[in-house]
Order: structure tokens, then C-alpha cells, then sequence
């Protein structure tokens, strides 16, 4: 399988008449990326704007992020979610670098959903404050779950979706300004070169939590809870095959961007043929019951001796319950003889003494661990808000509320906000982007 | 000027040797063996009092010793307290330990002392107060008090504390995140990582096991047709207007709802306001949460004396252990209370 | 939460899905639930199902009170 992605650095992204890009600037016709956007008629309400680094916008309900592609090779960019299912990591798809479609609520927003600060002390606690993004801000009419805490977000997500594939099209036809190549060999036809080297596995556990069908993340438009963990060509996850859900504690949240990008598995490419064999991605899941939990643990173990693996990373998205799921799998893993390390966050609690992941095992002795999700976080206001501020306290976000006996409510009368790390858009950034880590005070 | 104080034991306090160690606690004005030197080297404050105290005193009437010494400080005014060093000495670091943690409890100030690594006194209490990693013995005073000076001056100029490991303390299982003055992504160090365990290379996990503790087990009921049963649960069942407020996560308060009168719990009564799992299957019949109906069927039996009126909730998802520990406390004195002989806890 | 109740001297059994958390916070009587969402009831299943298996789980956790063990333990359940 090979994979070749040609990248378009955006410098500017301004309105105009057409959708196009030159020399850096991208160029959006907003009436008829809107109509794209409100092809579905659950978009009762649609704006976009364009916010840079250094804007002072605060962004908040944000749903996902996505980075604007097309598939040059033909296809829909994401198979069996916003068109048919064909392979995804197979040929050309072409990016817009340095910038990103954001979902943003225009009123509602829930459990899931997340607050990014593009400028101020703010901005250091999200990926996509250095980004500049198109932010489509809408409502819809899903009023069954306009008060629920718990939003699929399935209108706006998908919207978002396909205004990026949208945008993206504009570079169908271009020459890229770089190529990368992304191609492995398959496993048991490896040049002796390569085959010698430590054999490692990338496995991912995105998150599947909830049984009711529109949360999860998807593996080409399957429900990742209704799965055993599988094996996966690493350019499948690159290029569209997995999609980020609506169901966790944002800051640990993978949006849909972070798969389209995934650092761990591009440094893992890097390593690839020097000091190590990058055999694949275990694509395993997150589940609410130990015997789910034990039986993904075990496939994951079984899949990756089976092909060979002397290594393994396993990354987590999520914290509480779901760190049964990583430390189960890390432990079969090692008893399986797969030397393993974790990629993950931690709950430690607002004064940081709780421990830090719900299950521990002295067996997971390598962790690389990116942020406290219940960190306490205040921001002074900020110039422009995009969305509902009042979301963040009013409708349930994971590190918001309406009132506390000690600090009020999230939202202050003047704007200023005080929140847990929680609710800042897939802050954890468990991915590989963090250049956070845990220290001991 | 902010003020400090210093504990001393017999022997640094100028009293005398072992043969002094019964010495009851006095506190002087002024300055005292170390407190010079601590005096000195503090910039930010100067110290107004030397407490003195036997270390056998300390050890053999602990409650006497603490007591006298709270007494002491109650009219005084003081920033920052200070004791020790205690290098090696084990009685002291105890004594250090124990008079530390006394007063960060009762004024609120920040304690500061230094120890040797193998002083019992620092697995003792390296989690309530900042114990520096001191030197073998006395001859390290100078260096060690320094020690403590600099970081108490940092501590009272409000200035940002760094990590345990930067500032020299012995981590206080507190982990808070930092971002990486190197900047390098967790996809670098995840790698690197895995490549030194692969080769056999040393490597230092961003997250080490804590070790666990525990809690002796309770001796078990001994007629169970005569007890009293309580249901407590941590997957957020409350009356639908959730009265108490709990939150969804992490949760800082809970709830006590009265069952006196009921056989099962209700849908449409009763909900669960957690928010970390699909809650349409609570909702529907609570009992799968808070099995009521269950235990009634066993108080009808007689196996049971009887259920317990109330039930207790709250949610567990992102609660701290700290505030987990104190819901517990507070729960537990409404069981003792009712006379309640055993708990089922039922969590999510 | 457990261990403070423990402490404060009342005998108490944790019925939980995950083990493995239960026994990591530190529970020293555990009873296997089956699920986090619904622990004592799958709604898949008929009510009486549901009741038999709630009725039994609850009944091995009142036994489970009464037992004197040393070490942590996990009880075994048939439904």
C-alpha cells in the first residue's frame, strides 16, 4: 500500500469569489460553501469565519476539527462515512496544510464538546490555536438532544466533513508543493534489512464507549464498539479511514484532524527501515465491560505475536474506566512477551494527588503521559467569542459548570472562565502532538 | 517583613544530648543554634522564634508535644514554619515530620524541613510537607539550611515552584502537568522510548506506579438476619430533579435519598446523572444501579434485618481521591448514626 | 470512598465491573457486576432474567459481608 500526500501550505485563507488556491492563499466562495454545508436540512443556521493565530477568539462549543482533502484518486476522503466505501491509503490525496475546518456550535454544546483560545494564555492549551481555521458555526434542529449532555453532534459533524472536502477540492487539480510518501512493504516480504530490525506495532484504542449507535469513532463508517481489534494498514488511518466521535472528555478527545495527521504514526514511518520495523496499527477500542475490555486485550495480544511484534505502543483515548482497557492490554501485551509502551493522560485531580490512572500494573513500566484532564484553568475574557460562552458552564461540558460552592460558575460575568483542562478542545493531544508531560510536586 | 519560625530537637536546640531528650517543648524569642544560620540565609523573612523539643518527648508524647507546641504558635504571627535539618537522625525526622504536618493543618502555612534520603521520616511524611534531600549528618548544616532558605524565600516571593525533582524536594504524590522546555512531542518520546526498551536501554516512565495502600478488612457481620443493610453508589442515581445537585463528573457532592416507603426504585422517580456512560438502561430501572427491590426481597426472607432508609450517591467519574475521601467521611457518620451493621457499594 | 468506610470499621463489599479498578483502589471484598452502564440487569435480556441475576449478585455480596477473609477477595457468581 502506498500512499502519497501532496501538501498545500496555507498562508491566508480569505473570501472571494471563487474557491481556489494560489500562491499560499486560499481563496473561499462563502455562499457556496455555505450551500454545501445546509445540503442537509437539520442545518437550520450557518456561518463562517476566519480566525488566525494571535486572533483574540475564544472558540466554544467546538465539536471537531478537520483538515480540508480530496481524494485525487478518486473517492469520497472519508470511505463509508461521507461517500462509498473504497480502500483509503492507496494513491494520492492532496492537503491544505496549516489549517483546519472547526465545528463550532452557535449555541449548544455538551460533554464532549471543547473550548479552543486562538491567542493569550489561552492558546497553549490546544493543537489548533496554531492553525488557522475555518470556522463554520451552526445550529440545527436535533432538538432530542438540544438539552441532553450527551450530543451526537451528527448534523454539524458531518457538515464540517463536507465543507472540508469541499474546500479541499480546490487543490484537486494542483501540483503539490511537497509529496510525502508514506508505503510499507508487506509484513512477511520485508528485505532482510528491515526484517531484522525490532519488529514494533502501533496499537490504537480509539474511543467506543457508548452502545448507542452515533457517539463512537468509525472505522470506515463502522461503529468502533461493535468490533474485535483488527489489523490496519497505518496510511488507512492517514488518509480517512478512521473518524473522530462525540462522546469523551474533550481534552483526550482524537478529532478527526488528529487521525488525518497522527504524529506517532508518521514518527513511527520515520523509524521505519533505521532503527525499527513498523509492522502496522492494531486498530482495538475502548469498552464498557471487563469482559470487552479482556476480550480486546487478548485479540490485541494474539495479533500482535502472531505478526511477529517485539514491540508495541499502545495510545488511549480517553481517561477514567477506559484505563482498564489500556492497562489490560498493555499487560497482555508484556505477558505475551511484546514490550510495550503507553501513550496517555492522566486524571490526577485538581490538586494533582489522585492517582493517576483508575487501574495501575507494575507490568505498564513504560508510559509517556501527556496532561492532567482535571487541571484547573482560568482565562481572562477574551475580545470575541465564537459560539456561546455560556455553554461552557450551562450545558454540561466536561470541565465546565454552573455553579461550584468554592469557585462559581465556569463563566464570569465579564468573560473570564475558569475550567478544568477537561474542556479544552482535544487538549491532551495523546496523539503525539503534546509536548506536555506530568511532574511529580 | 514576613516571619518565620524553626523546630529544633534537644541536641541542635543547645539543651543538650541524649541524656536531655525527655526536654518538654519551650519556644524562645530569637535565634537558636540554626535559626542563625537560617535567619541569615533567608532573604524574605526573618525568623522571630526557635521552638525546642526532646526527640524521645516528641516520640514517646506525641499528643502533649503537639498540643503545647500549637499553643505556643497561637499568638504568634508567622508566614513560613521550619524544622530541622534532621540529616540522618531518625527520632528527629520524625519529630520534624510529625510538628510539620501539625501546623500546616492547623495555620495553613507552608512547612519546609530537609532530611536525609534514609531518614524514615521522609517516606513518613514526604507527602505533607516539603522535605529536602539533606545531607548525612551535621557537617552538611550549612548547605542544607541554605537549602531550605532559598526555597522558603521562593515560596514567600510568590514565585513559581518548579517540579520535586528541579526544586530538591522528595515528591509529595502530587503530579500536576508542566510543559517540556525542550518541546518535544510525546510521538519523539513515545519512540525513543520504545526503541531503549527494546534495546535493553535504561528508560524513566513519565508515569510510575505508585505503590498501593491499604486498608485493614473490617471483621465481617455476625448475624446477617439482624443487620442493617445500606446500598451506597457512585453511578449517580438521584430523584430526577436531583435535588442535592451532584455533579455529573467530577463530583463534589452527594446525596442521601429516603426508601423507607418504597419496594423498588422507579423510572421516572429515579435517574442517574452520570455522565460517563450511556444512561438509557438506569434511567429506565434504577434497580440495575441501586438494587432495592433485590434487598427487599432478601429483608422479606429474613435473611436481612432490614434495609437501611436511605441510600447514598454520588458520581465517581473525575471525583478526586481527596474529595472521594471526604464524602466517604461524611457518609460514614450518618451510617453510624442509623446503627448500619454492613454496606453494599455499587459502582460504574 | 470504599476504604473510607472500611476504615471507619463497617464491614462492605464492592460490586463492580471492573475488577481490576476495585481491586487497585484498594476494595477488599469484591462482587463481579456485569456491566458499568447497567452492573445489575442487562436490558437485552427479559426482566426476569434480569431479576434473577440482580437477586443472586446482591445475595452472594450479603454473604460475602459476613465472611471473614484475609486478603482481597473476589467472589464468584453463577448468573
Amino acid at each position: 500500500m502506498k500512499l502519497e500526500l501532496g501538501n498545500f501550505y496555507v498562508k491566508d485563507i480569505v473570501f472571494g469569489d471563487e474557491t481556489s488556491f494560489n500562491n499560499g492563499i486560499l481563496t473561499i466562495n462563502k455562499e457556496e460553501a455555505l450551500s454545501v454545508v445546509k445540503e442537509d436540512e437539520h442545518i437550520t443556521e450557518a456561518d463562517l469565519v476566519i480566525v488566525n493565530p494571535g486572533d483574540k477568539v475564544r472558540l466554544v462549543p467546538v465539536k471537531e476539527a478537520i483538515e480540508p482533502r480530496c481524494r485525487v484518486s478518486g473517492g469520497a476522503v472519508f470511505p463509508g462515512v461521507t461517500g462509498k466505501l473504497i480502500q483509503a491509503g492507496n494513491g494520492r490525496t492532496h492537503a491544505l496544510k496549516d489549517c483546519s475546518v472547526l465545528v463550532v456550535g452557535k449555541h449548544w454544546g455538551g460533554f464532549q464538546d471543547g473550548l479552543i483560545d486562538m491567542s493569550g494564555e489561552g492558546a497553549k492549551y490546544t493543537y489548533f490555536s496554531q492553525l488557522k481555521n475555518i470556522v463554520l458555526v451552526a445550529d440545527t434542529d436535533e432538538d432530542f438532544e438540544k438539552r441532553e449532555q450527551q450530543k451526537k453532534n451528527h448534523a454539524l459533524r458531518w457538515a464540517g466533513m463536507r465543507l472540508s472536502e469541499y474546500i479541499g477540492n480546490c487543490v484537486k487539480d494542483l501540483e503539490p508543493e511537497e509529496v510525502e510518501t508514506y508505503e510499507l512493504e508487506p509484513v512477511i516480504k520485508r528485505s532482510e534489512e528491515v526484517a531484522k530490525l525490532p519488529s514494533v506495532v502501533l496499537v490504537m484504542q480509539p474511543q467506543s464507549q457508548m452502545e448507542e449507535s452515533g457517539y463512537n469513532d468509525l472505522a470506515y463508517g463502522w461503529d468502533c464498539n461493535h468490533m474485535v481489534p483488527t489489523f490496519m494498514h497505518p496510511n488507512e488511518v492517514l488518509d480517512g479511514a478512521m473518524i473522530s466521535g462525540s462522546f469523551m472528555p474533550c481534552s483526550s478527545k482524537w478529532s478527526t484532524y488528529d487521525f488525518q495527521n497522527f504524529p506517532t504514526i508518521k514518527r513511527l514511518f520515520k523509524e521505519h527501515g533505521k532503527t525499527l520495523n513498523f509492522l502496522g496499527v492494531i486498530m482495538s477500542n475502548l469498552n464498557v465491560a471487563l469482559e470487552q475490555k479482556e476480550r480486546s486485550a487478548q485479540f490485541v495480544a494474539q495479533i500482535a505475536k502472531s505478526l511477529g511484534a517485539d514491540g508495541a505502543i499502545v495510545a488511549e483515548e480517553g481517561y477514567g474506566n477506559p484505563d482498564a482497557d489500556f492497562i489490560a492490554c498493555i499487560v497482555a501485551l508484556e505477558d505475551a512477551g511484546v514490550k510495550t509502551v503507553g501513550l496517555t493522560n492522566e486524571c490526577t485531580g485538581r490538586d494533582g494527588a489522585s492517582q493517576p490512572l483508575v487501574t495501575l500494573d507494575e507490568k505498564a513500566n513504560a508510559i509517556v503521559s501527556c496532561g492532567n484532564v482535571s487541571e484547573l484553568i482560568k482565562l481572562p475574557p477574551m475580545e470575541t467569542v465564537i459560539g456561546e460562552l455560556q455553554s461552557l458552564a450551562r450545558d454540561g461540558l466536561s470541565g465546565g459548570w454552573e455553579d461550584d460552592e468554592i469557585l462559581g460558575p465556569s463563566v464570569k460575568e465579564d468573560g473570564t472562565i475558569i475550567m478544568e483542562n477537561n474542556a479544552m478542545f482535544c487538549g491532551d493531544q495523546v496523539v503525539g502532538w503534546s509536548t506536555k508531560t506530568m511532574k511529580e510536586f | 517583613m514576613k516571619k518565620a519560625i524553626l523546630y529544633l530537637n534537644q541536641f541542635f536546640g543547645q539543651i543538650g544530648g541524649e541524656d536531655k531528650a525527655d526536654f518538654a517543648p519551650v519556644i524562645e524569642e530569637g535565634l537558636i543554634g540554626p535559626a542563625a544560620e537560617l535567619n541569615k540565609k533567608l532573604e524574605n523573612a526573618e525568623v522571630t522564634h526557635t521552638i525546642i523539643c526532646g526527640d524521645n518527648f516528641m516520640g514517646s508524647k506525641q499528643d502533649e508535644a503537639v498540643e503545647t507546641i500549637l499553643n505556643f504558635l497561637e499568638d504568634k504571627e508567622f508566614d513560613i514554619f521550619f524544622a530541622g535539618p534532621a540529616f540522618q537522625a531518625g527520632r528527629y525526622g520524625n519529630a520534624c515530620g510529625v510538628i510539620c504536618k501539625a501546623v500546616k493543618e492547623k495555620f495553613g502555612v507552608p512547612v519546609v524541613s530537609s532530611m536525609h534520603i534514609e531518614n524514615p521520616g521522609v517516606e513518613m511524611f514526604r507527602k505533607d510537607v516539603y522535605i529536602f534531600q539533606g545531607g548525612h549528618s551535621a557537617a552538611k548544616m550549612r548547605k542544607d539550611v541554605k537549602t531550605m532558605a532559598t526555597f522558603g524565600d521562593k515560596i514567600l516571593s510568590g514565585e513559581k515552584l518548579l517540579p520535586a525533582e528541579e526544586e530538591g524536594y522528595f515528591p509529595r504524590g502530587i503530579r500536576h502537568q508542566v510543559w517540556l522546555e525542550s518541546k518535544k512531542p510525546a510521538s519523539d518520546r513515545v519512540v525513543e522510548m520504545l526503541v531503549k526498551k527494546l534495546n535493553g536501554e535504561e528508560f524513566e516512565t513519565e508515569l510510575p506506579i505508585p505503590k498501593a495502600d491499604r486498608v485493614p478488612i473490617a471483621s465481617p457481620v455476625k448475624d446477617l438476619s439482624k443487620a442493617t443493610i445500606a446500598i451506597v453508589n457512585t453511578g449517580g442515581i438521584v430523584p430526577v430533579d436531583n435535588p442535592d445537585r451532584i455533579q455529573s463528573a467530577s463530583a463534589t457532592r452527594w446525596g442521601k435519598y429516603d426508601v423507607s416507603n418504597m419496594e423498588r426504585l422507579k423510572g421516572g422517580e429515579f435517574k442517574t446523572i452520570h455522565a460517563g456512560f450511556d444512561p438509557a438502561a438506569a434511567d429506565a430501572n434504577p434497580n440495575v444501579i441501586v438494587p432495592l427491590d433485590a434487598l427487599r426481597a432478601y429483608e422479606k426472607e429474613g435473611k436481612i434485618g432490614k434495609v437501611h432508609e436511605y441510600f447514598y450517591t454520588t458520581v465517581g467519574t473525575g471525583t478526586t481521591q481527596a474529595e472521594a475521601a471526604r464524602m466517604g467521611k461524611e457518609i460514614v457518620e450518618h451510617l453510624k448514626e442509623a446503627n448500619v451493621d454492613g454496606v453494599i457499594m455499587v459502582s460504574t | 470512598m470504599v476504604k473510607e468506610i472500611e476504615r471507619a470499621g463497617f464491614p462492605i463489599v464492592q460490586m463492580a465491573n471492573l475488577v481490576p479498578v476495585a481491586k487497585t483502589v484498594g476494595s477488599n471484598k469484591i462482587v463481579p457486576t456485569i456491566s458499568i452502564p447497567y452492573p445489575l440487569g442487562d436490558p437485552n435480556t427479559p426482566e426476569e432474567q434480569q431479576w434473577k441475576l440482580r437477586y443472586h449478585r446482591v445475595g452472594v455480596a450479603l454473604d460475602a459481608l459476613t465472611m471473614d477473609v484475609q486478603e482481597q477477595t473476589v467472589f464468584d457468581v453463577k448468573f
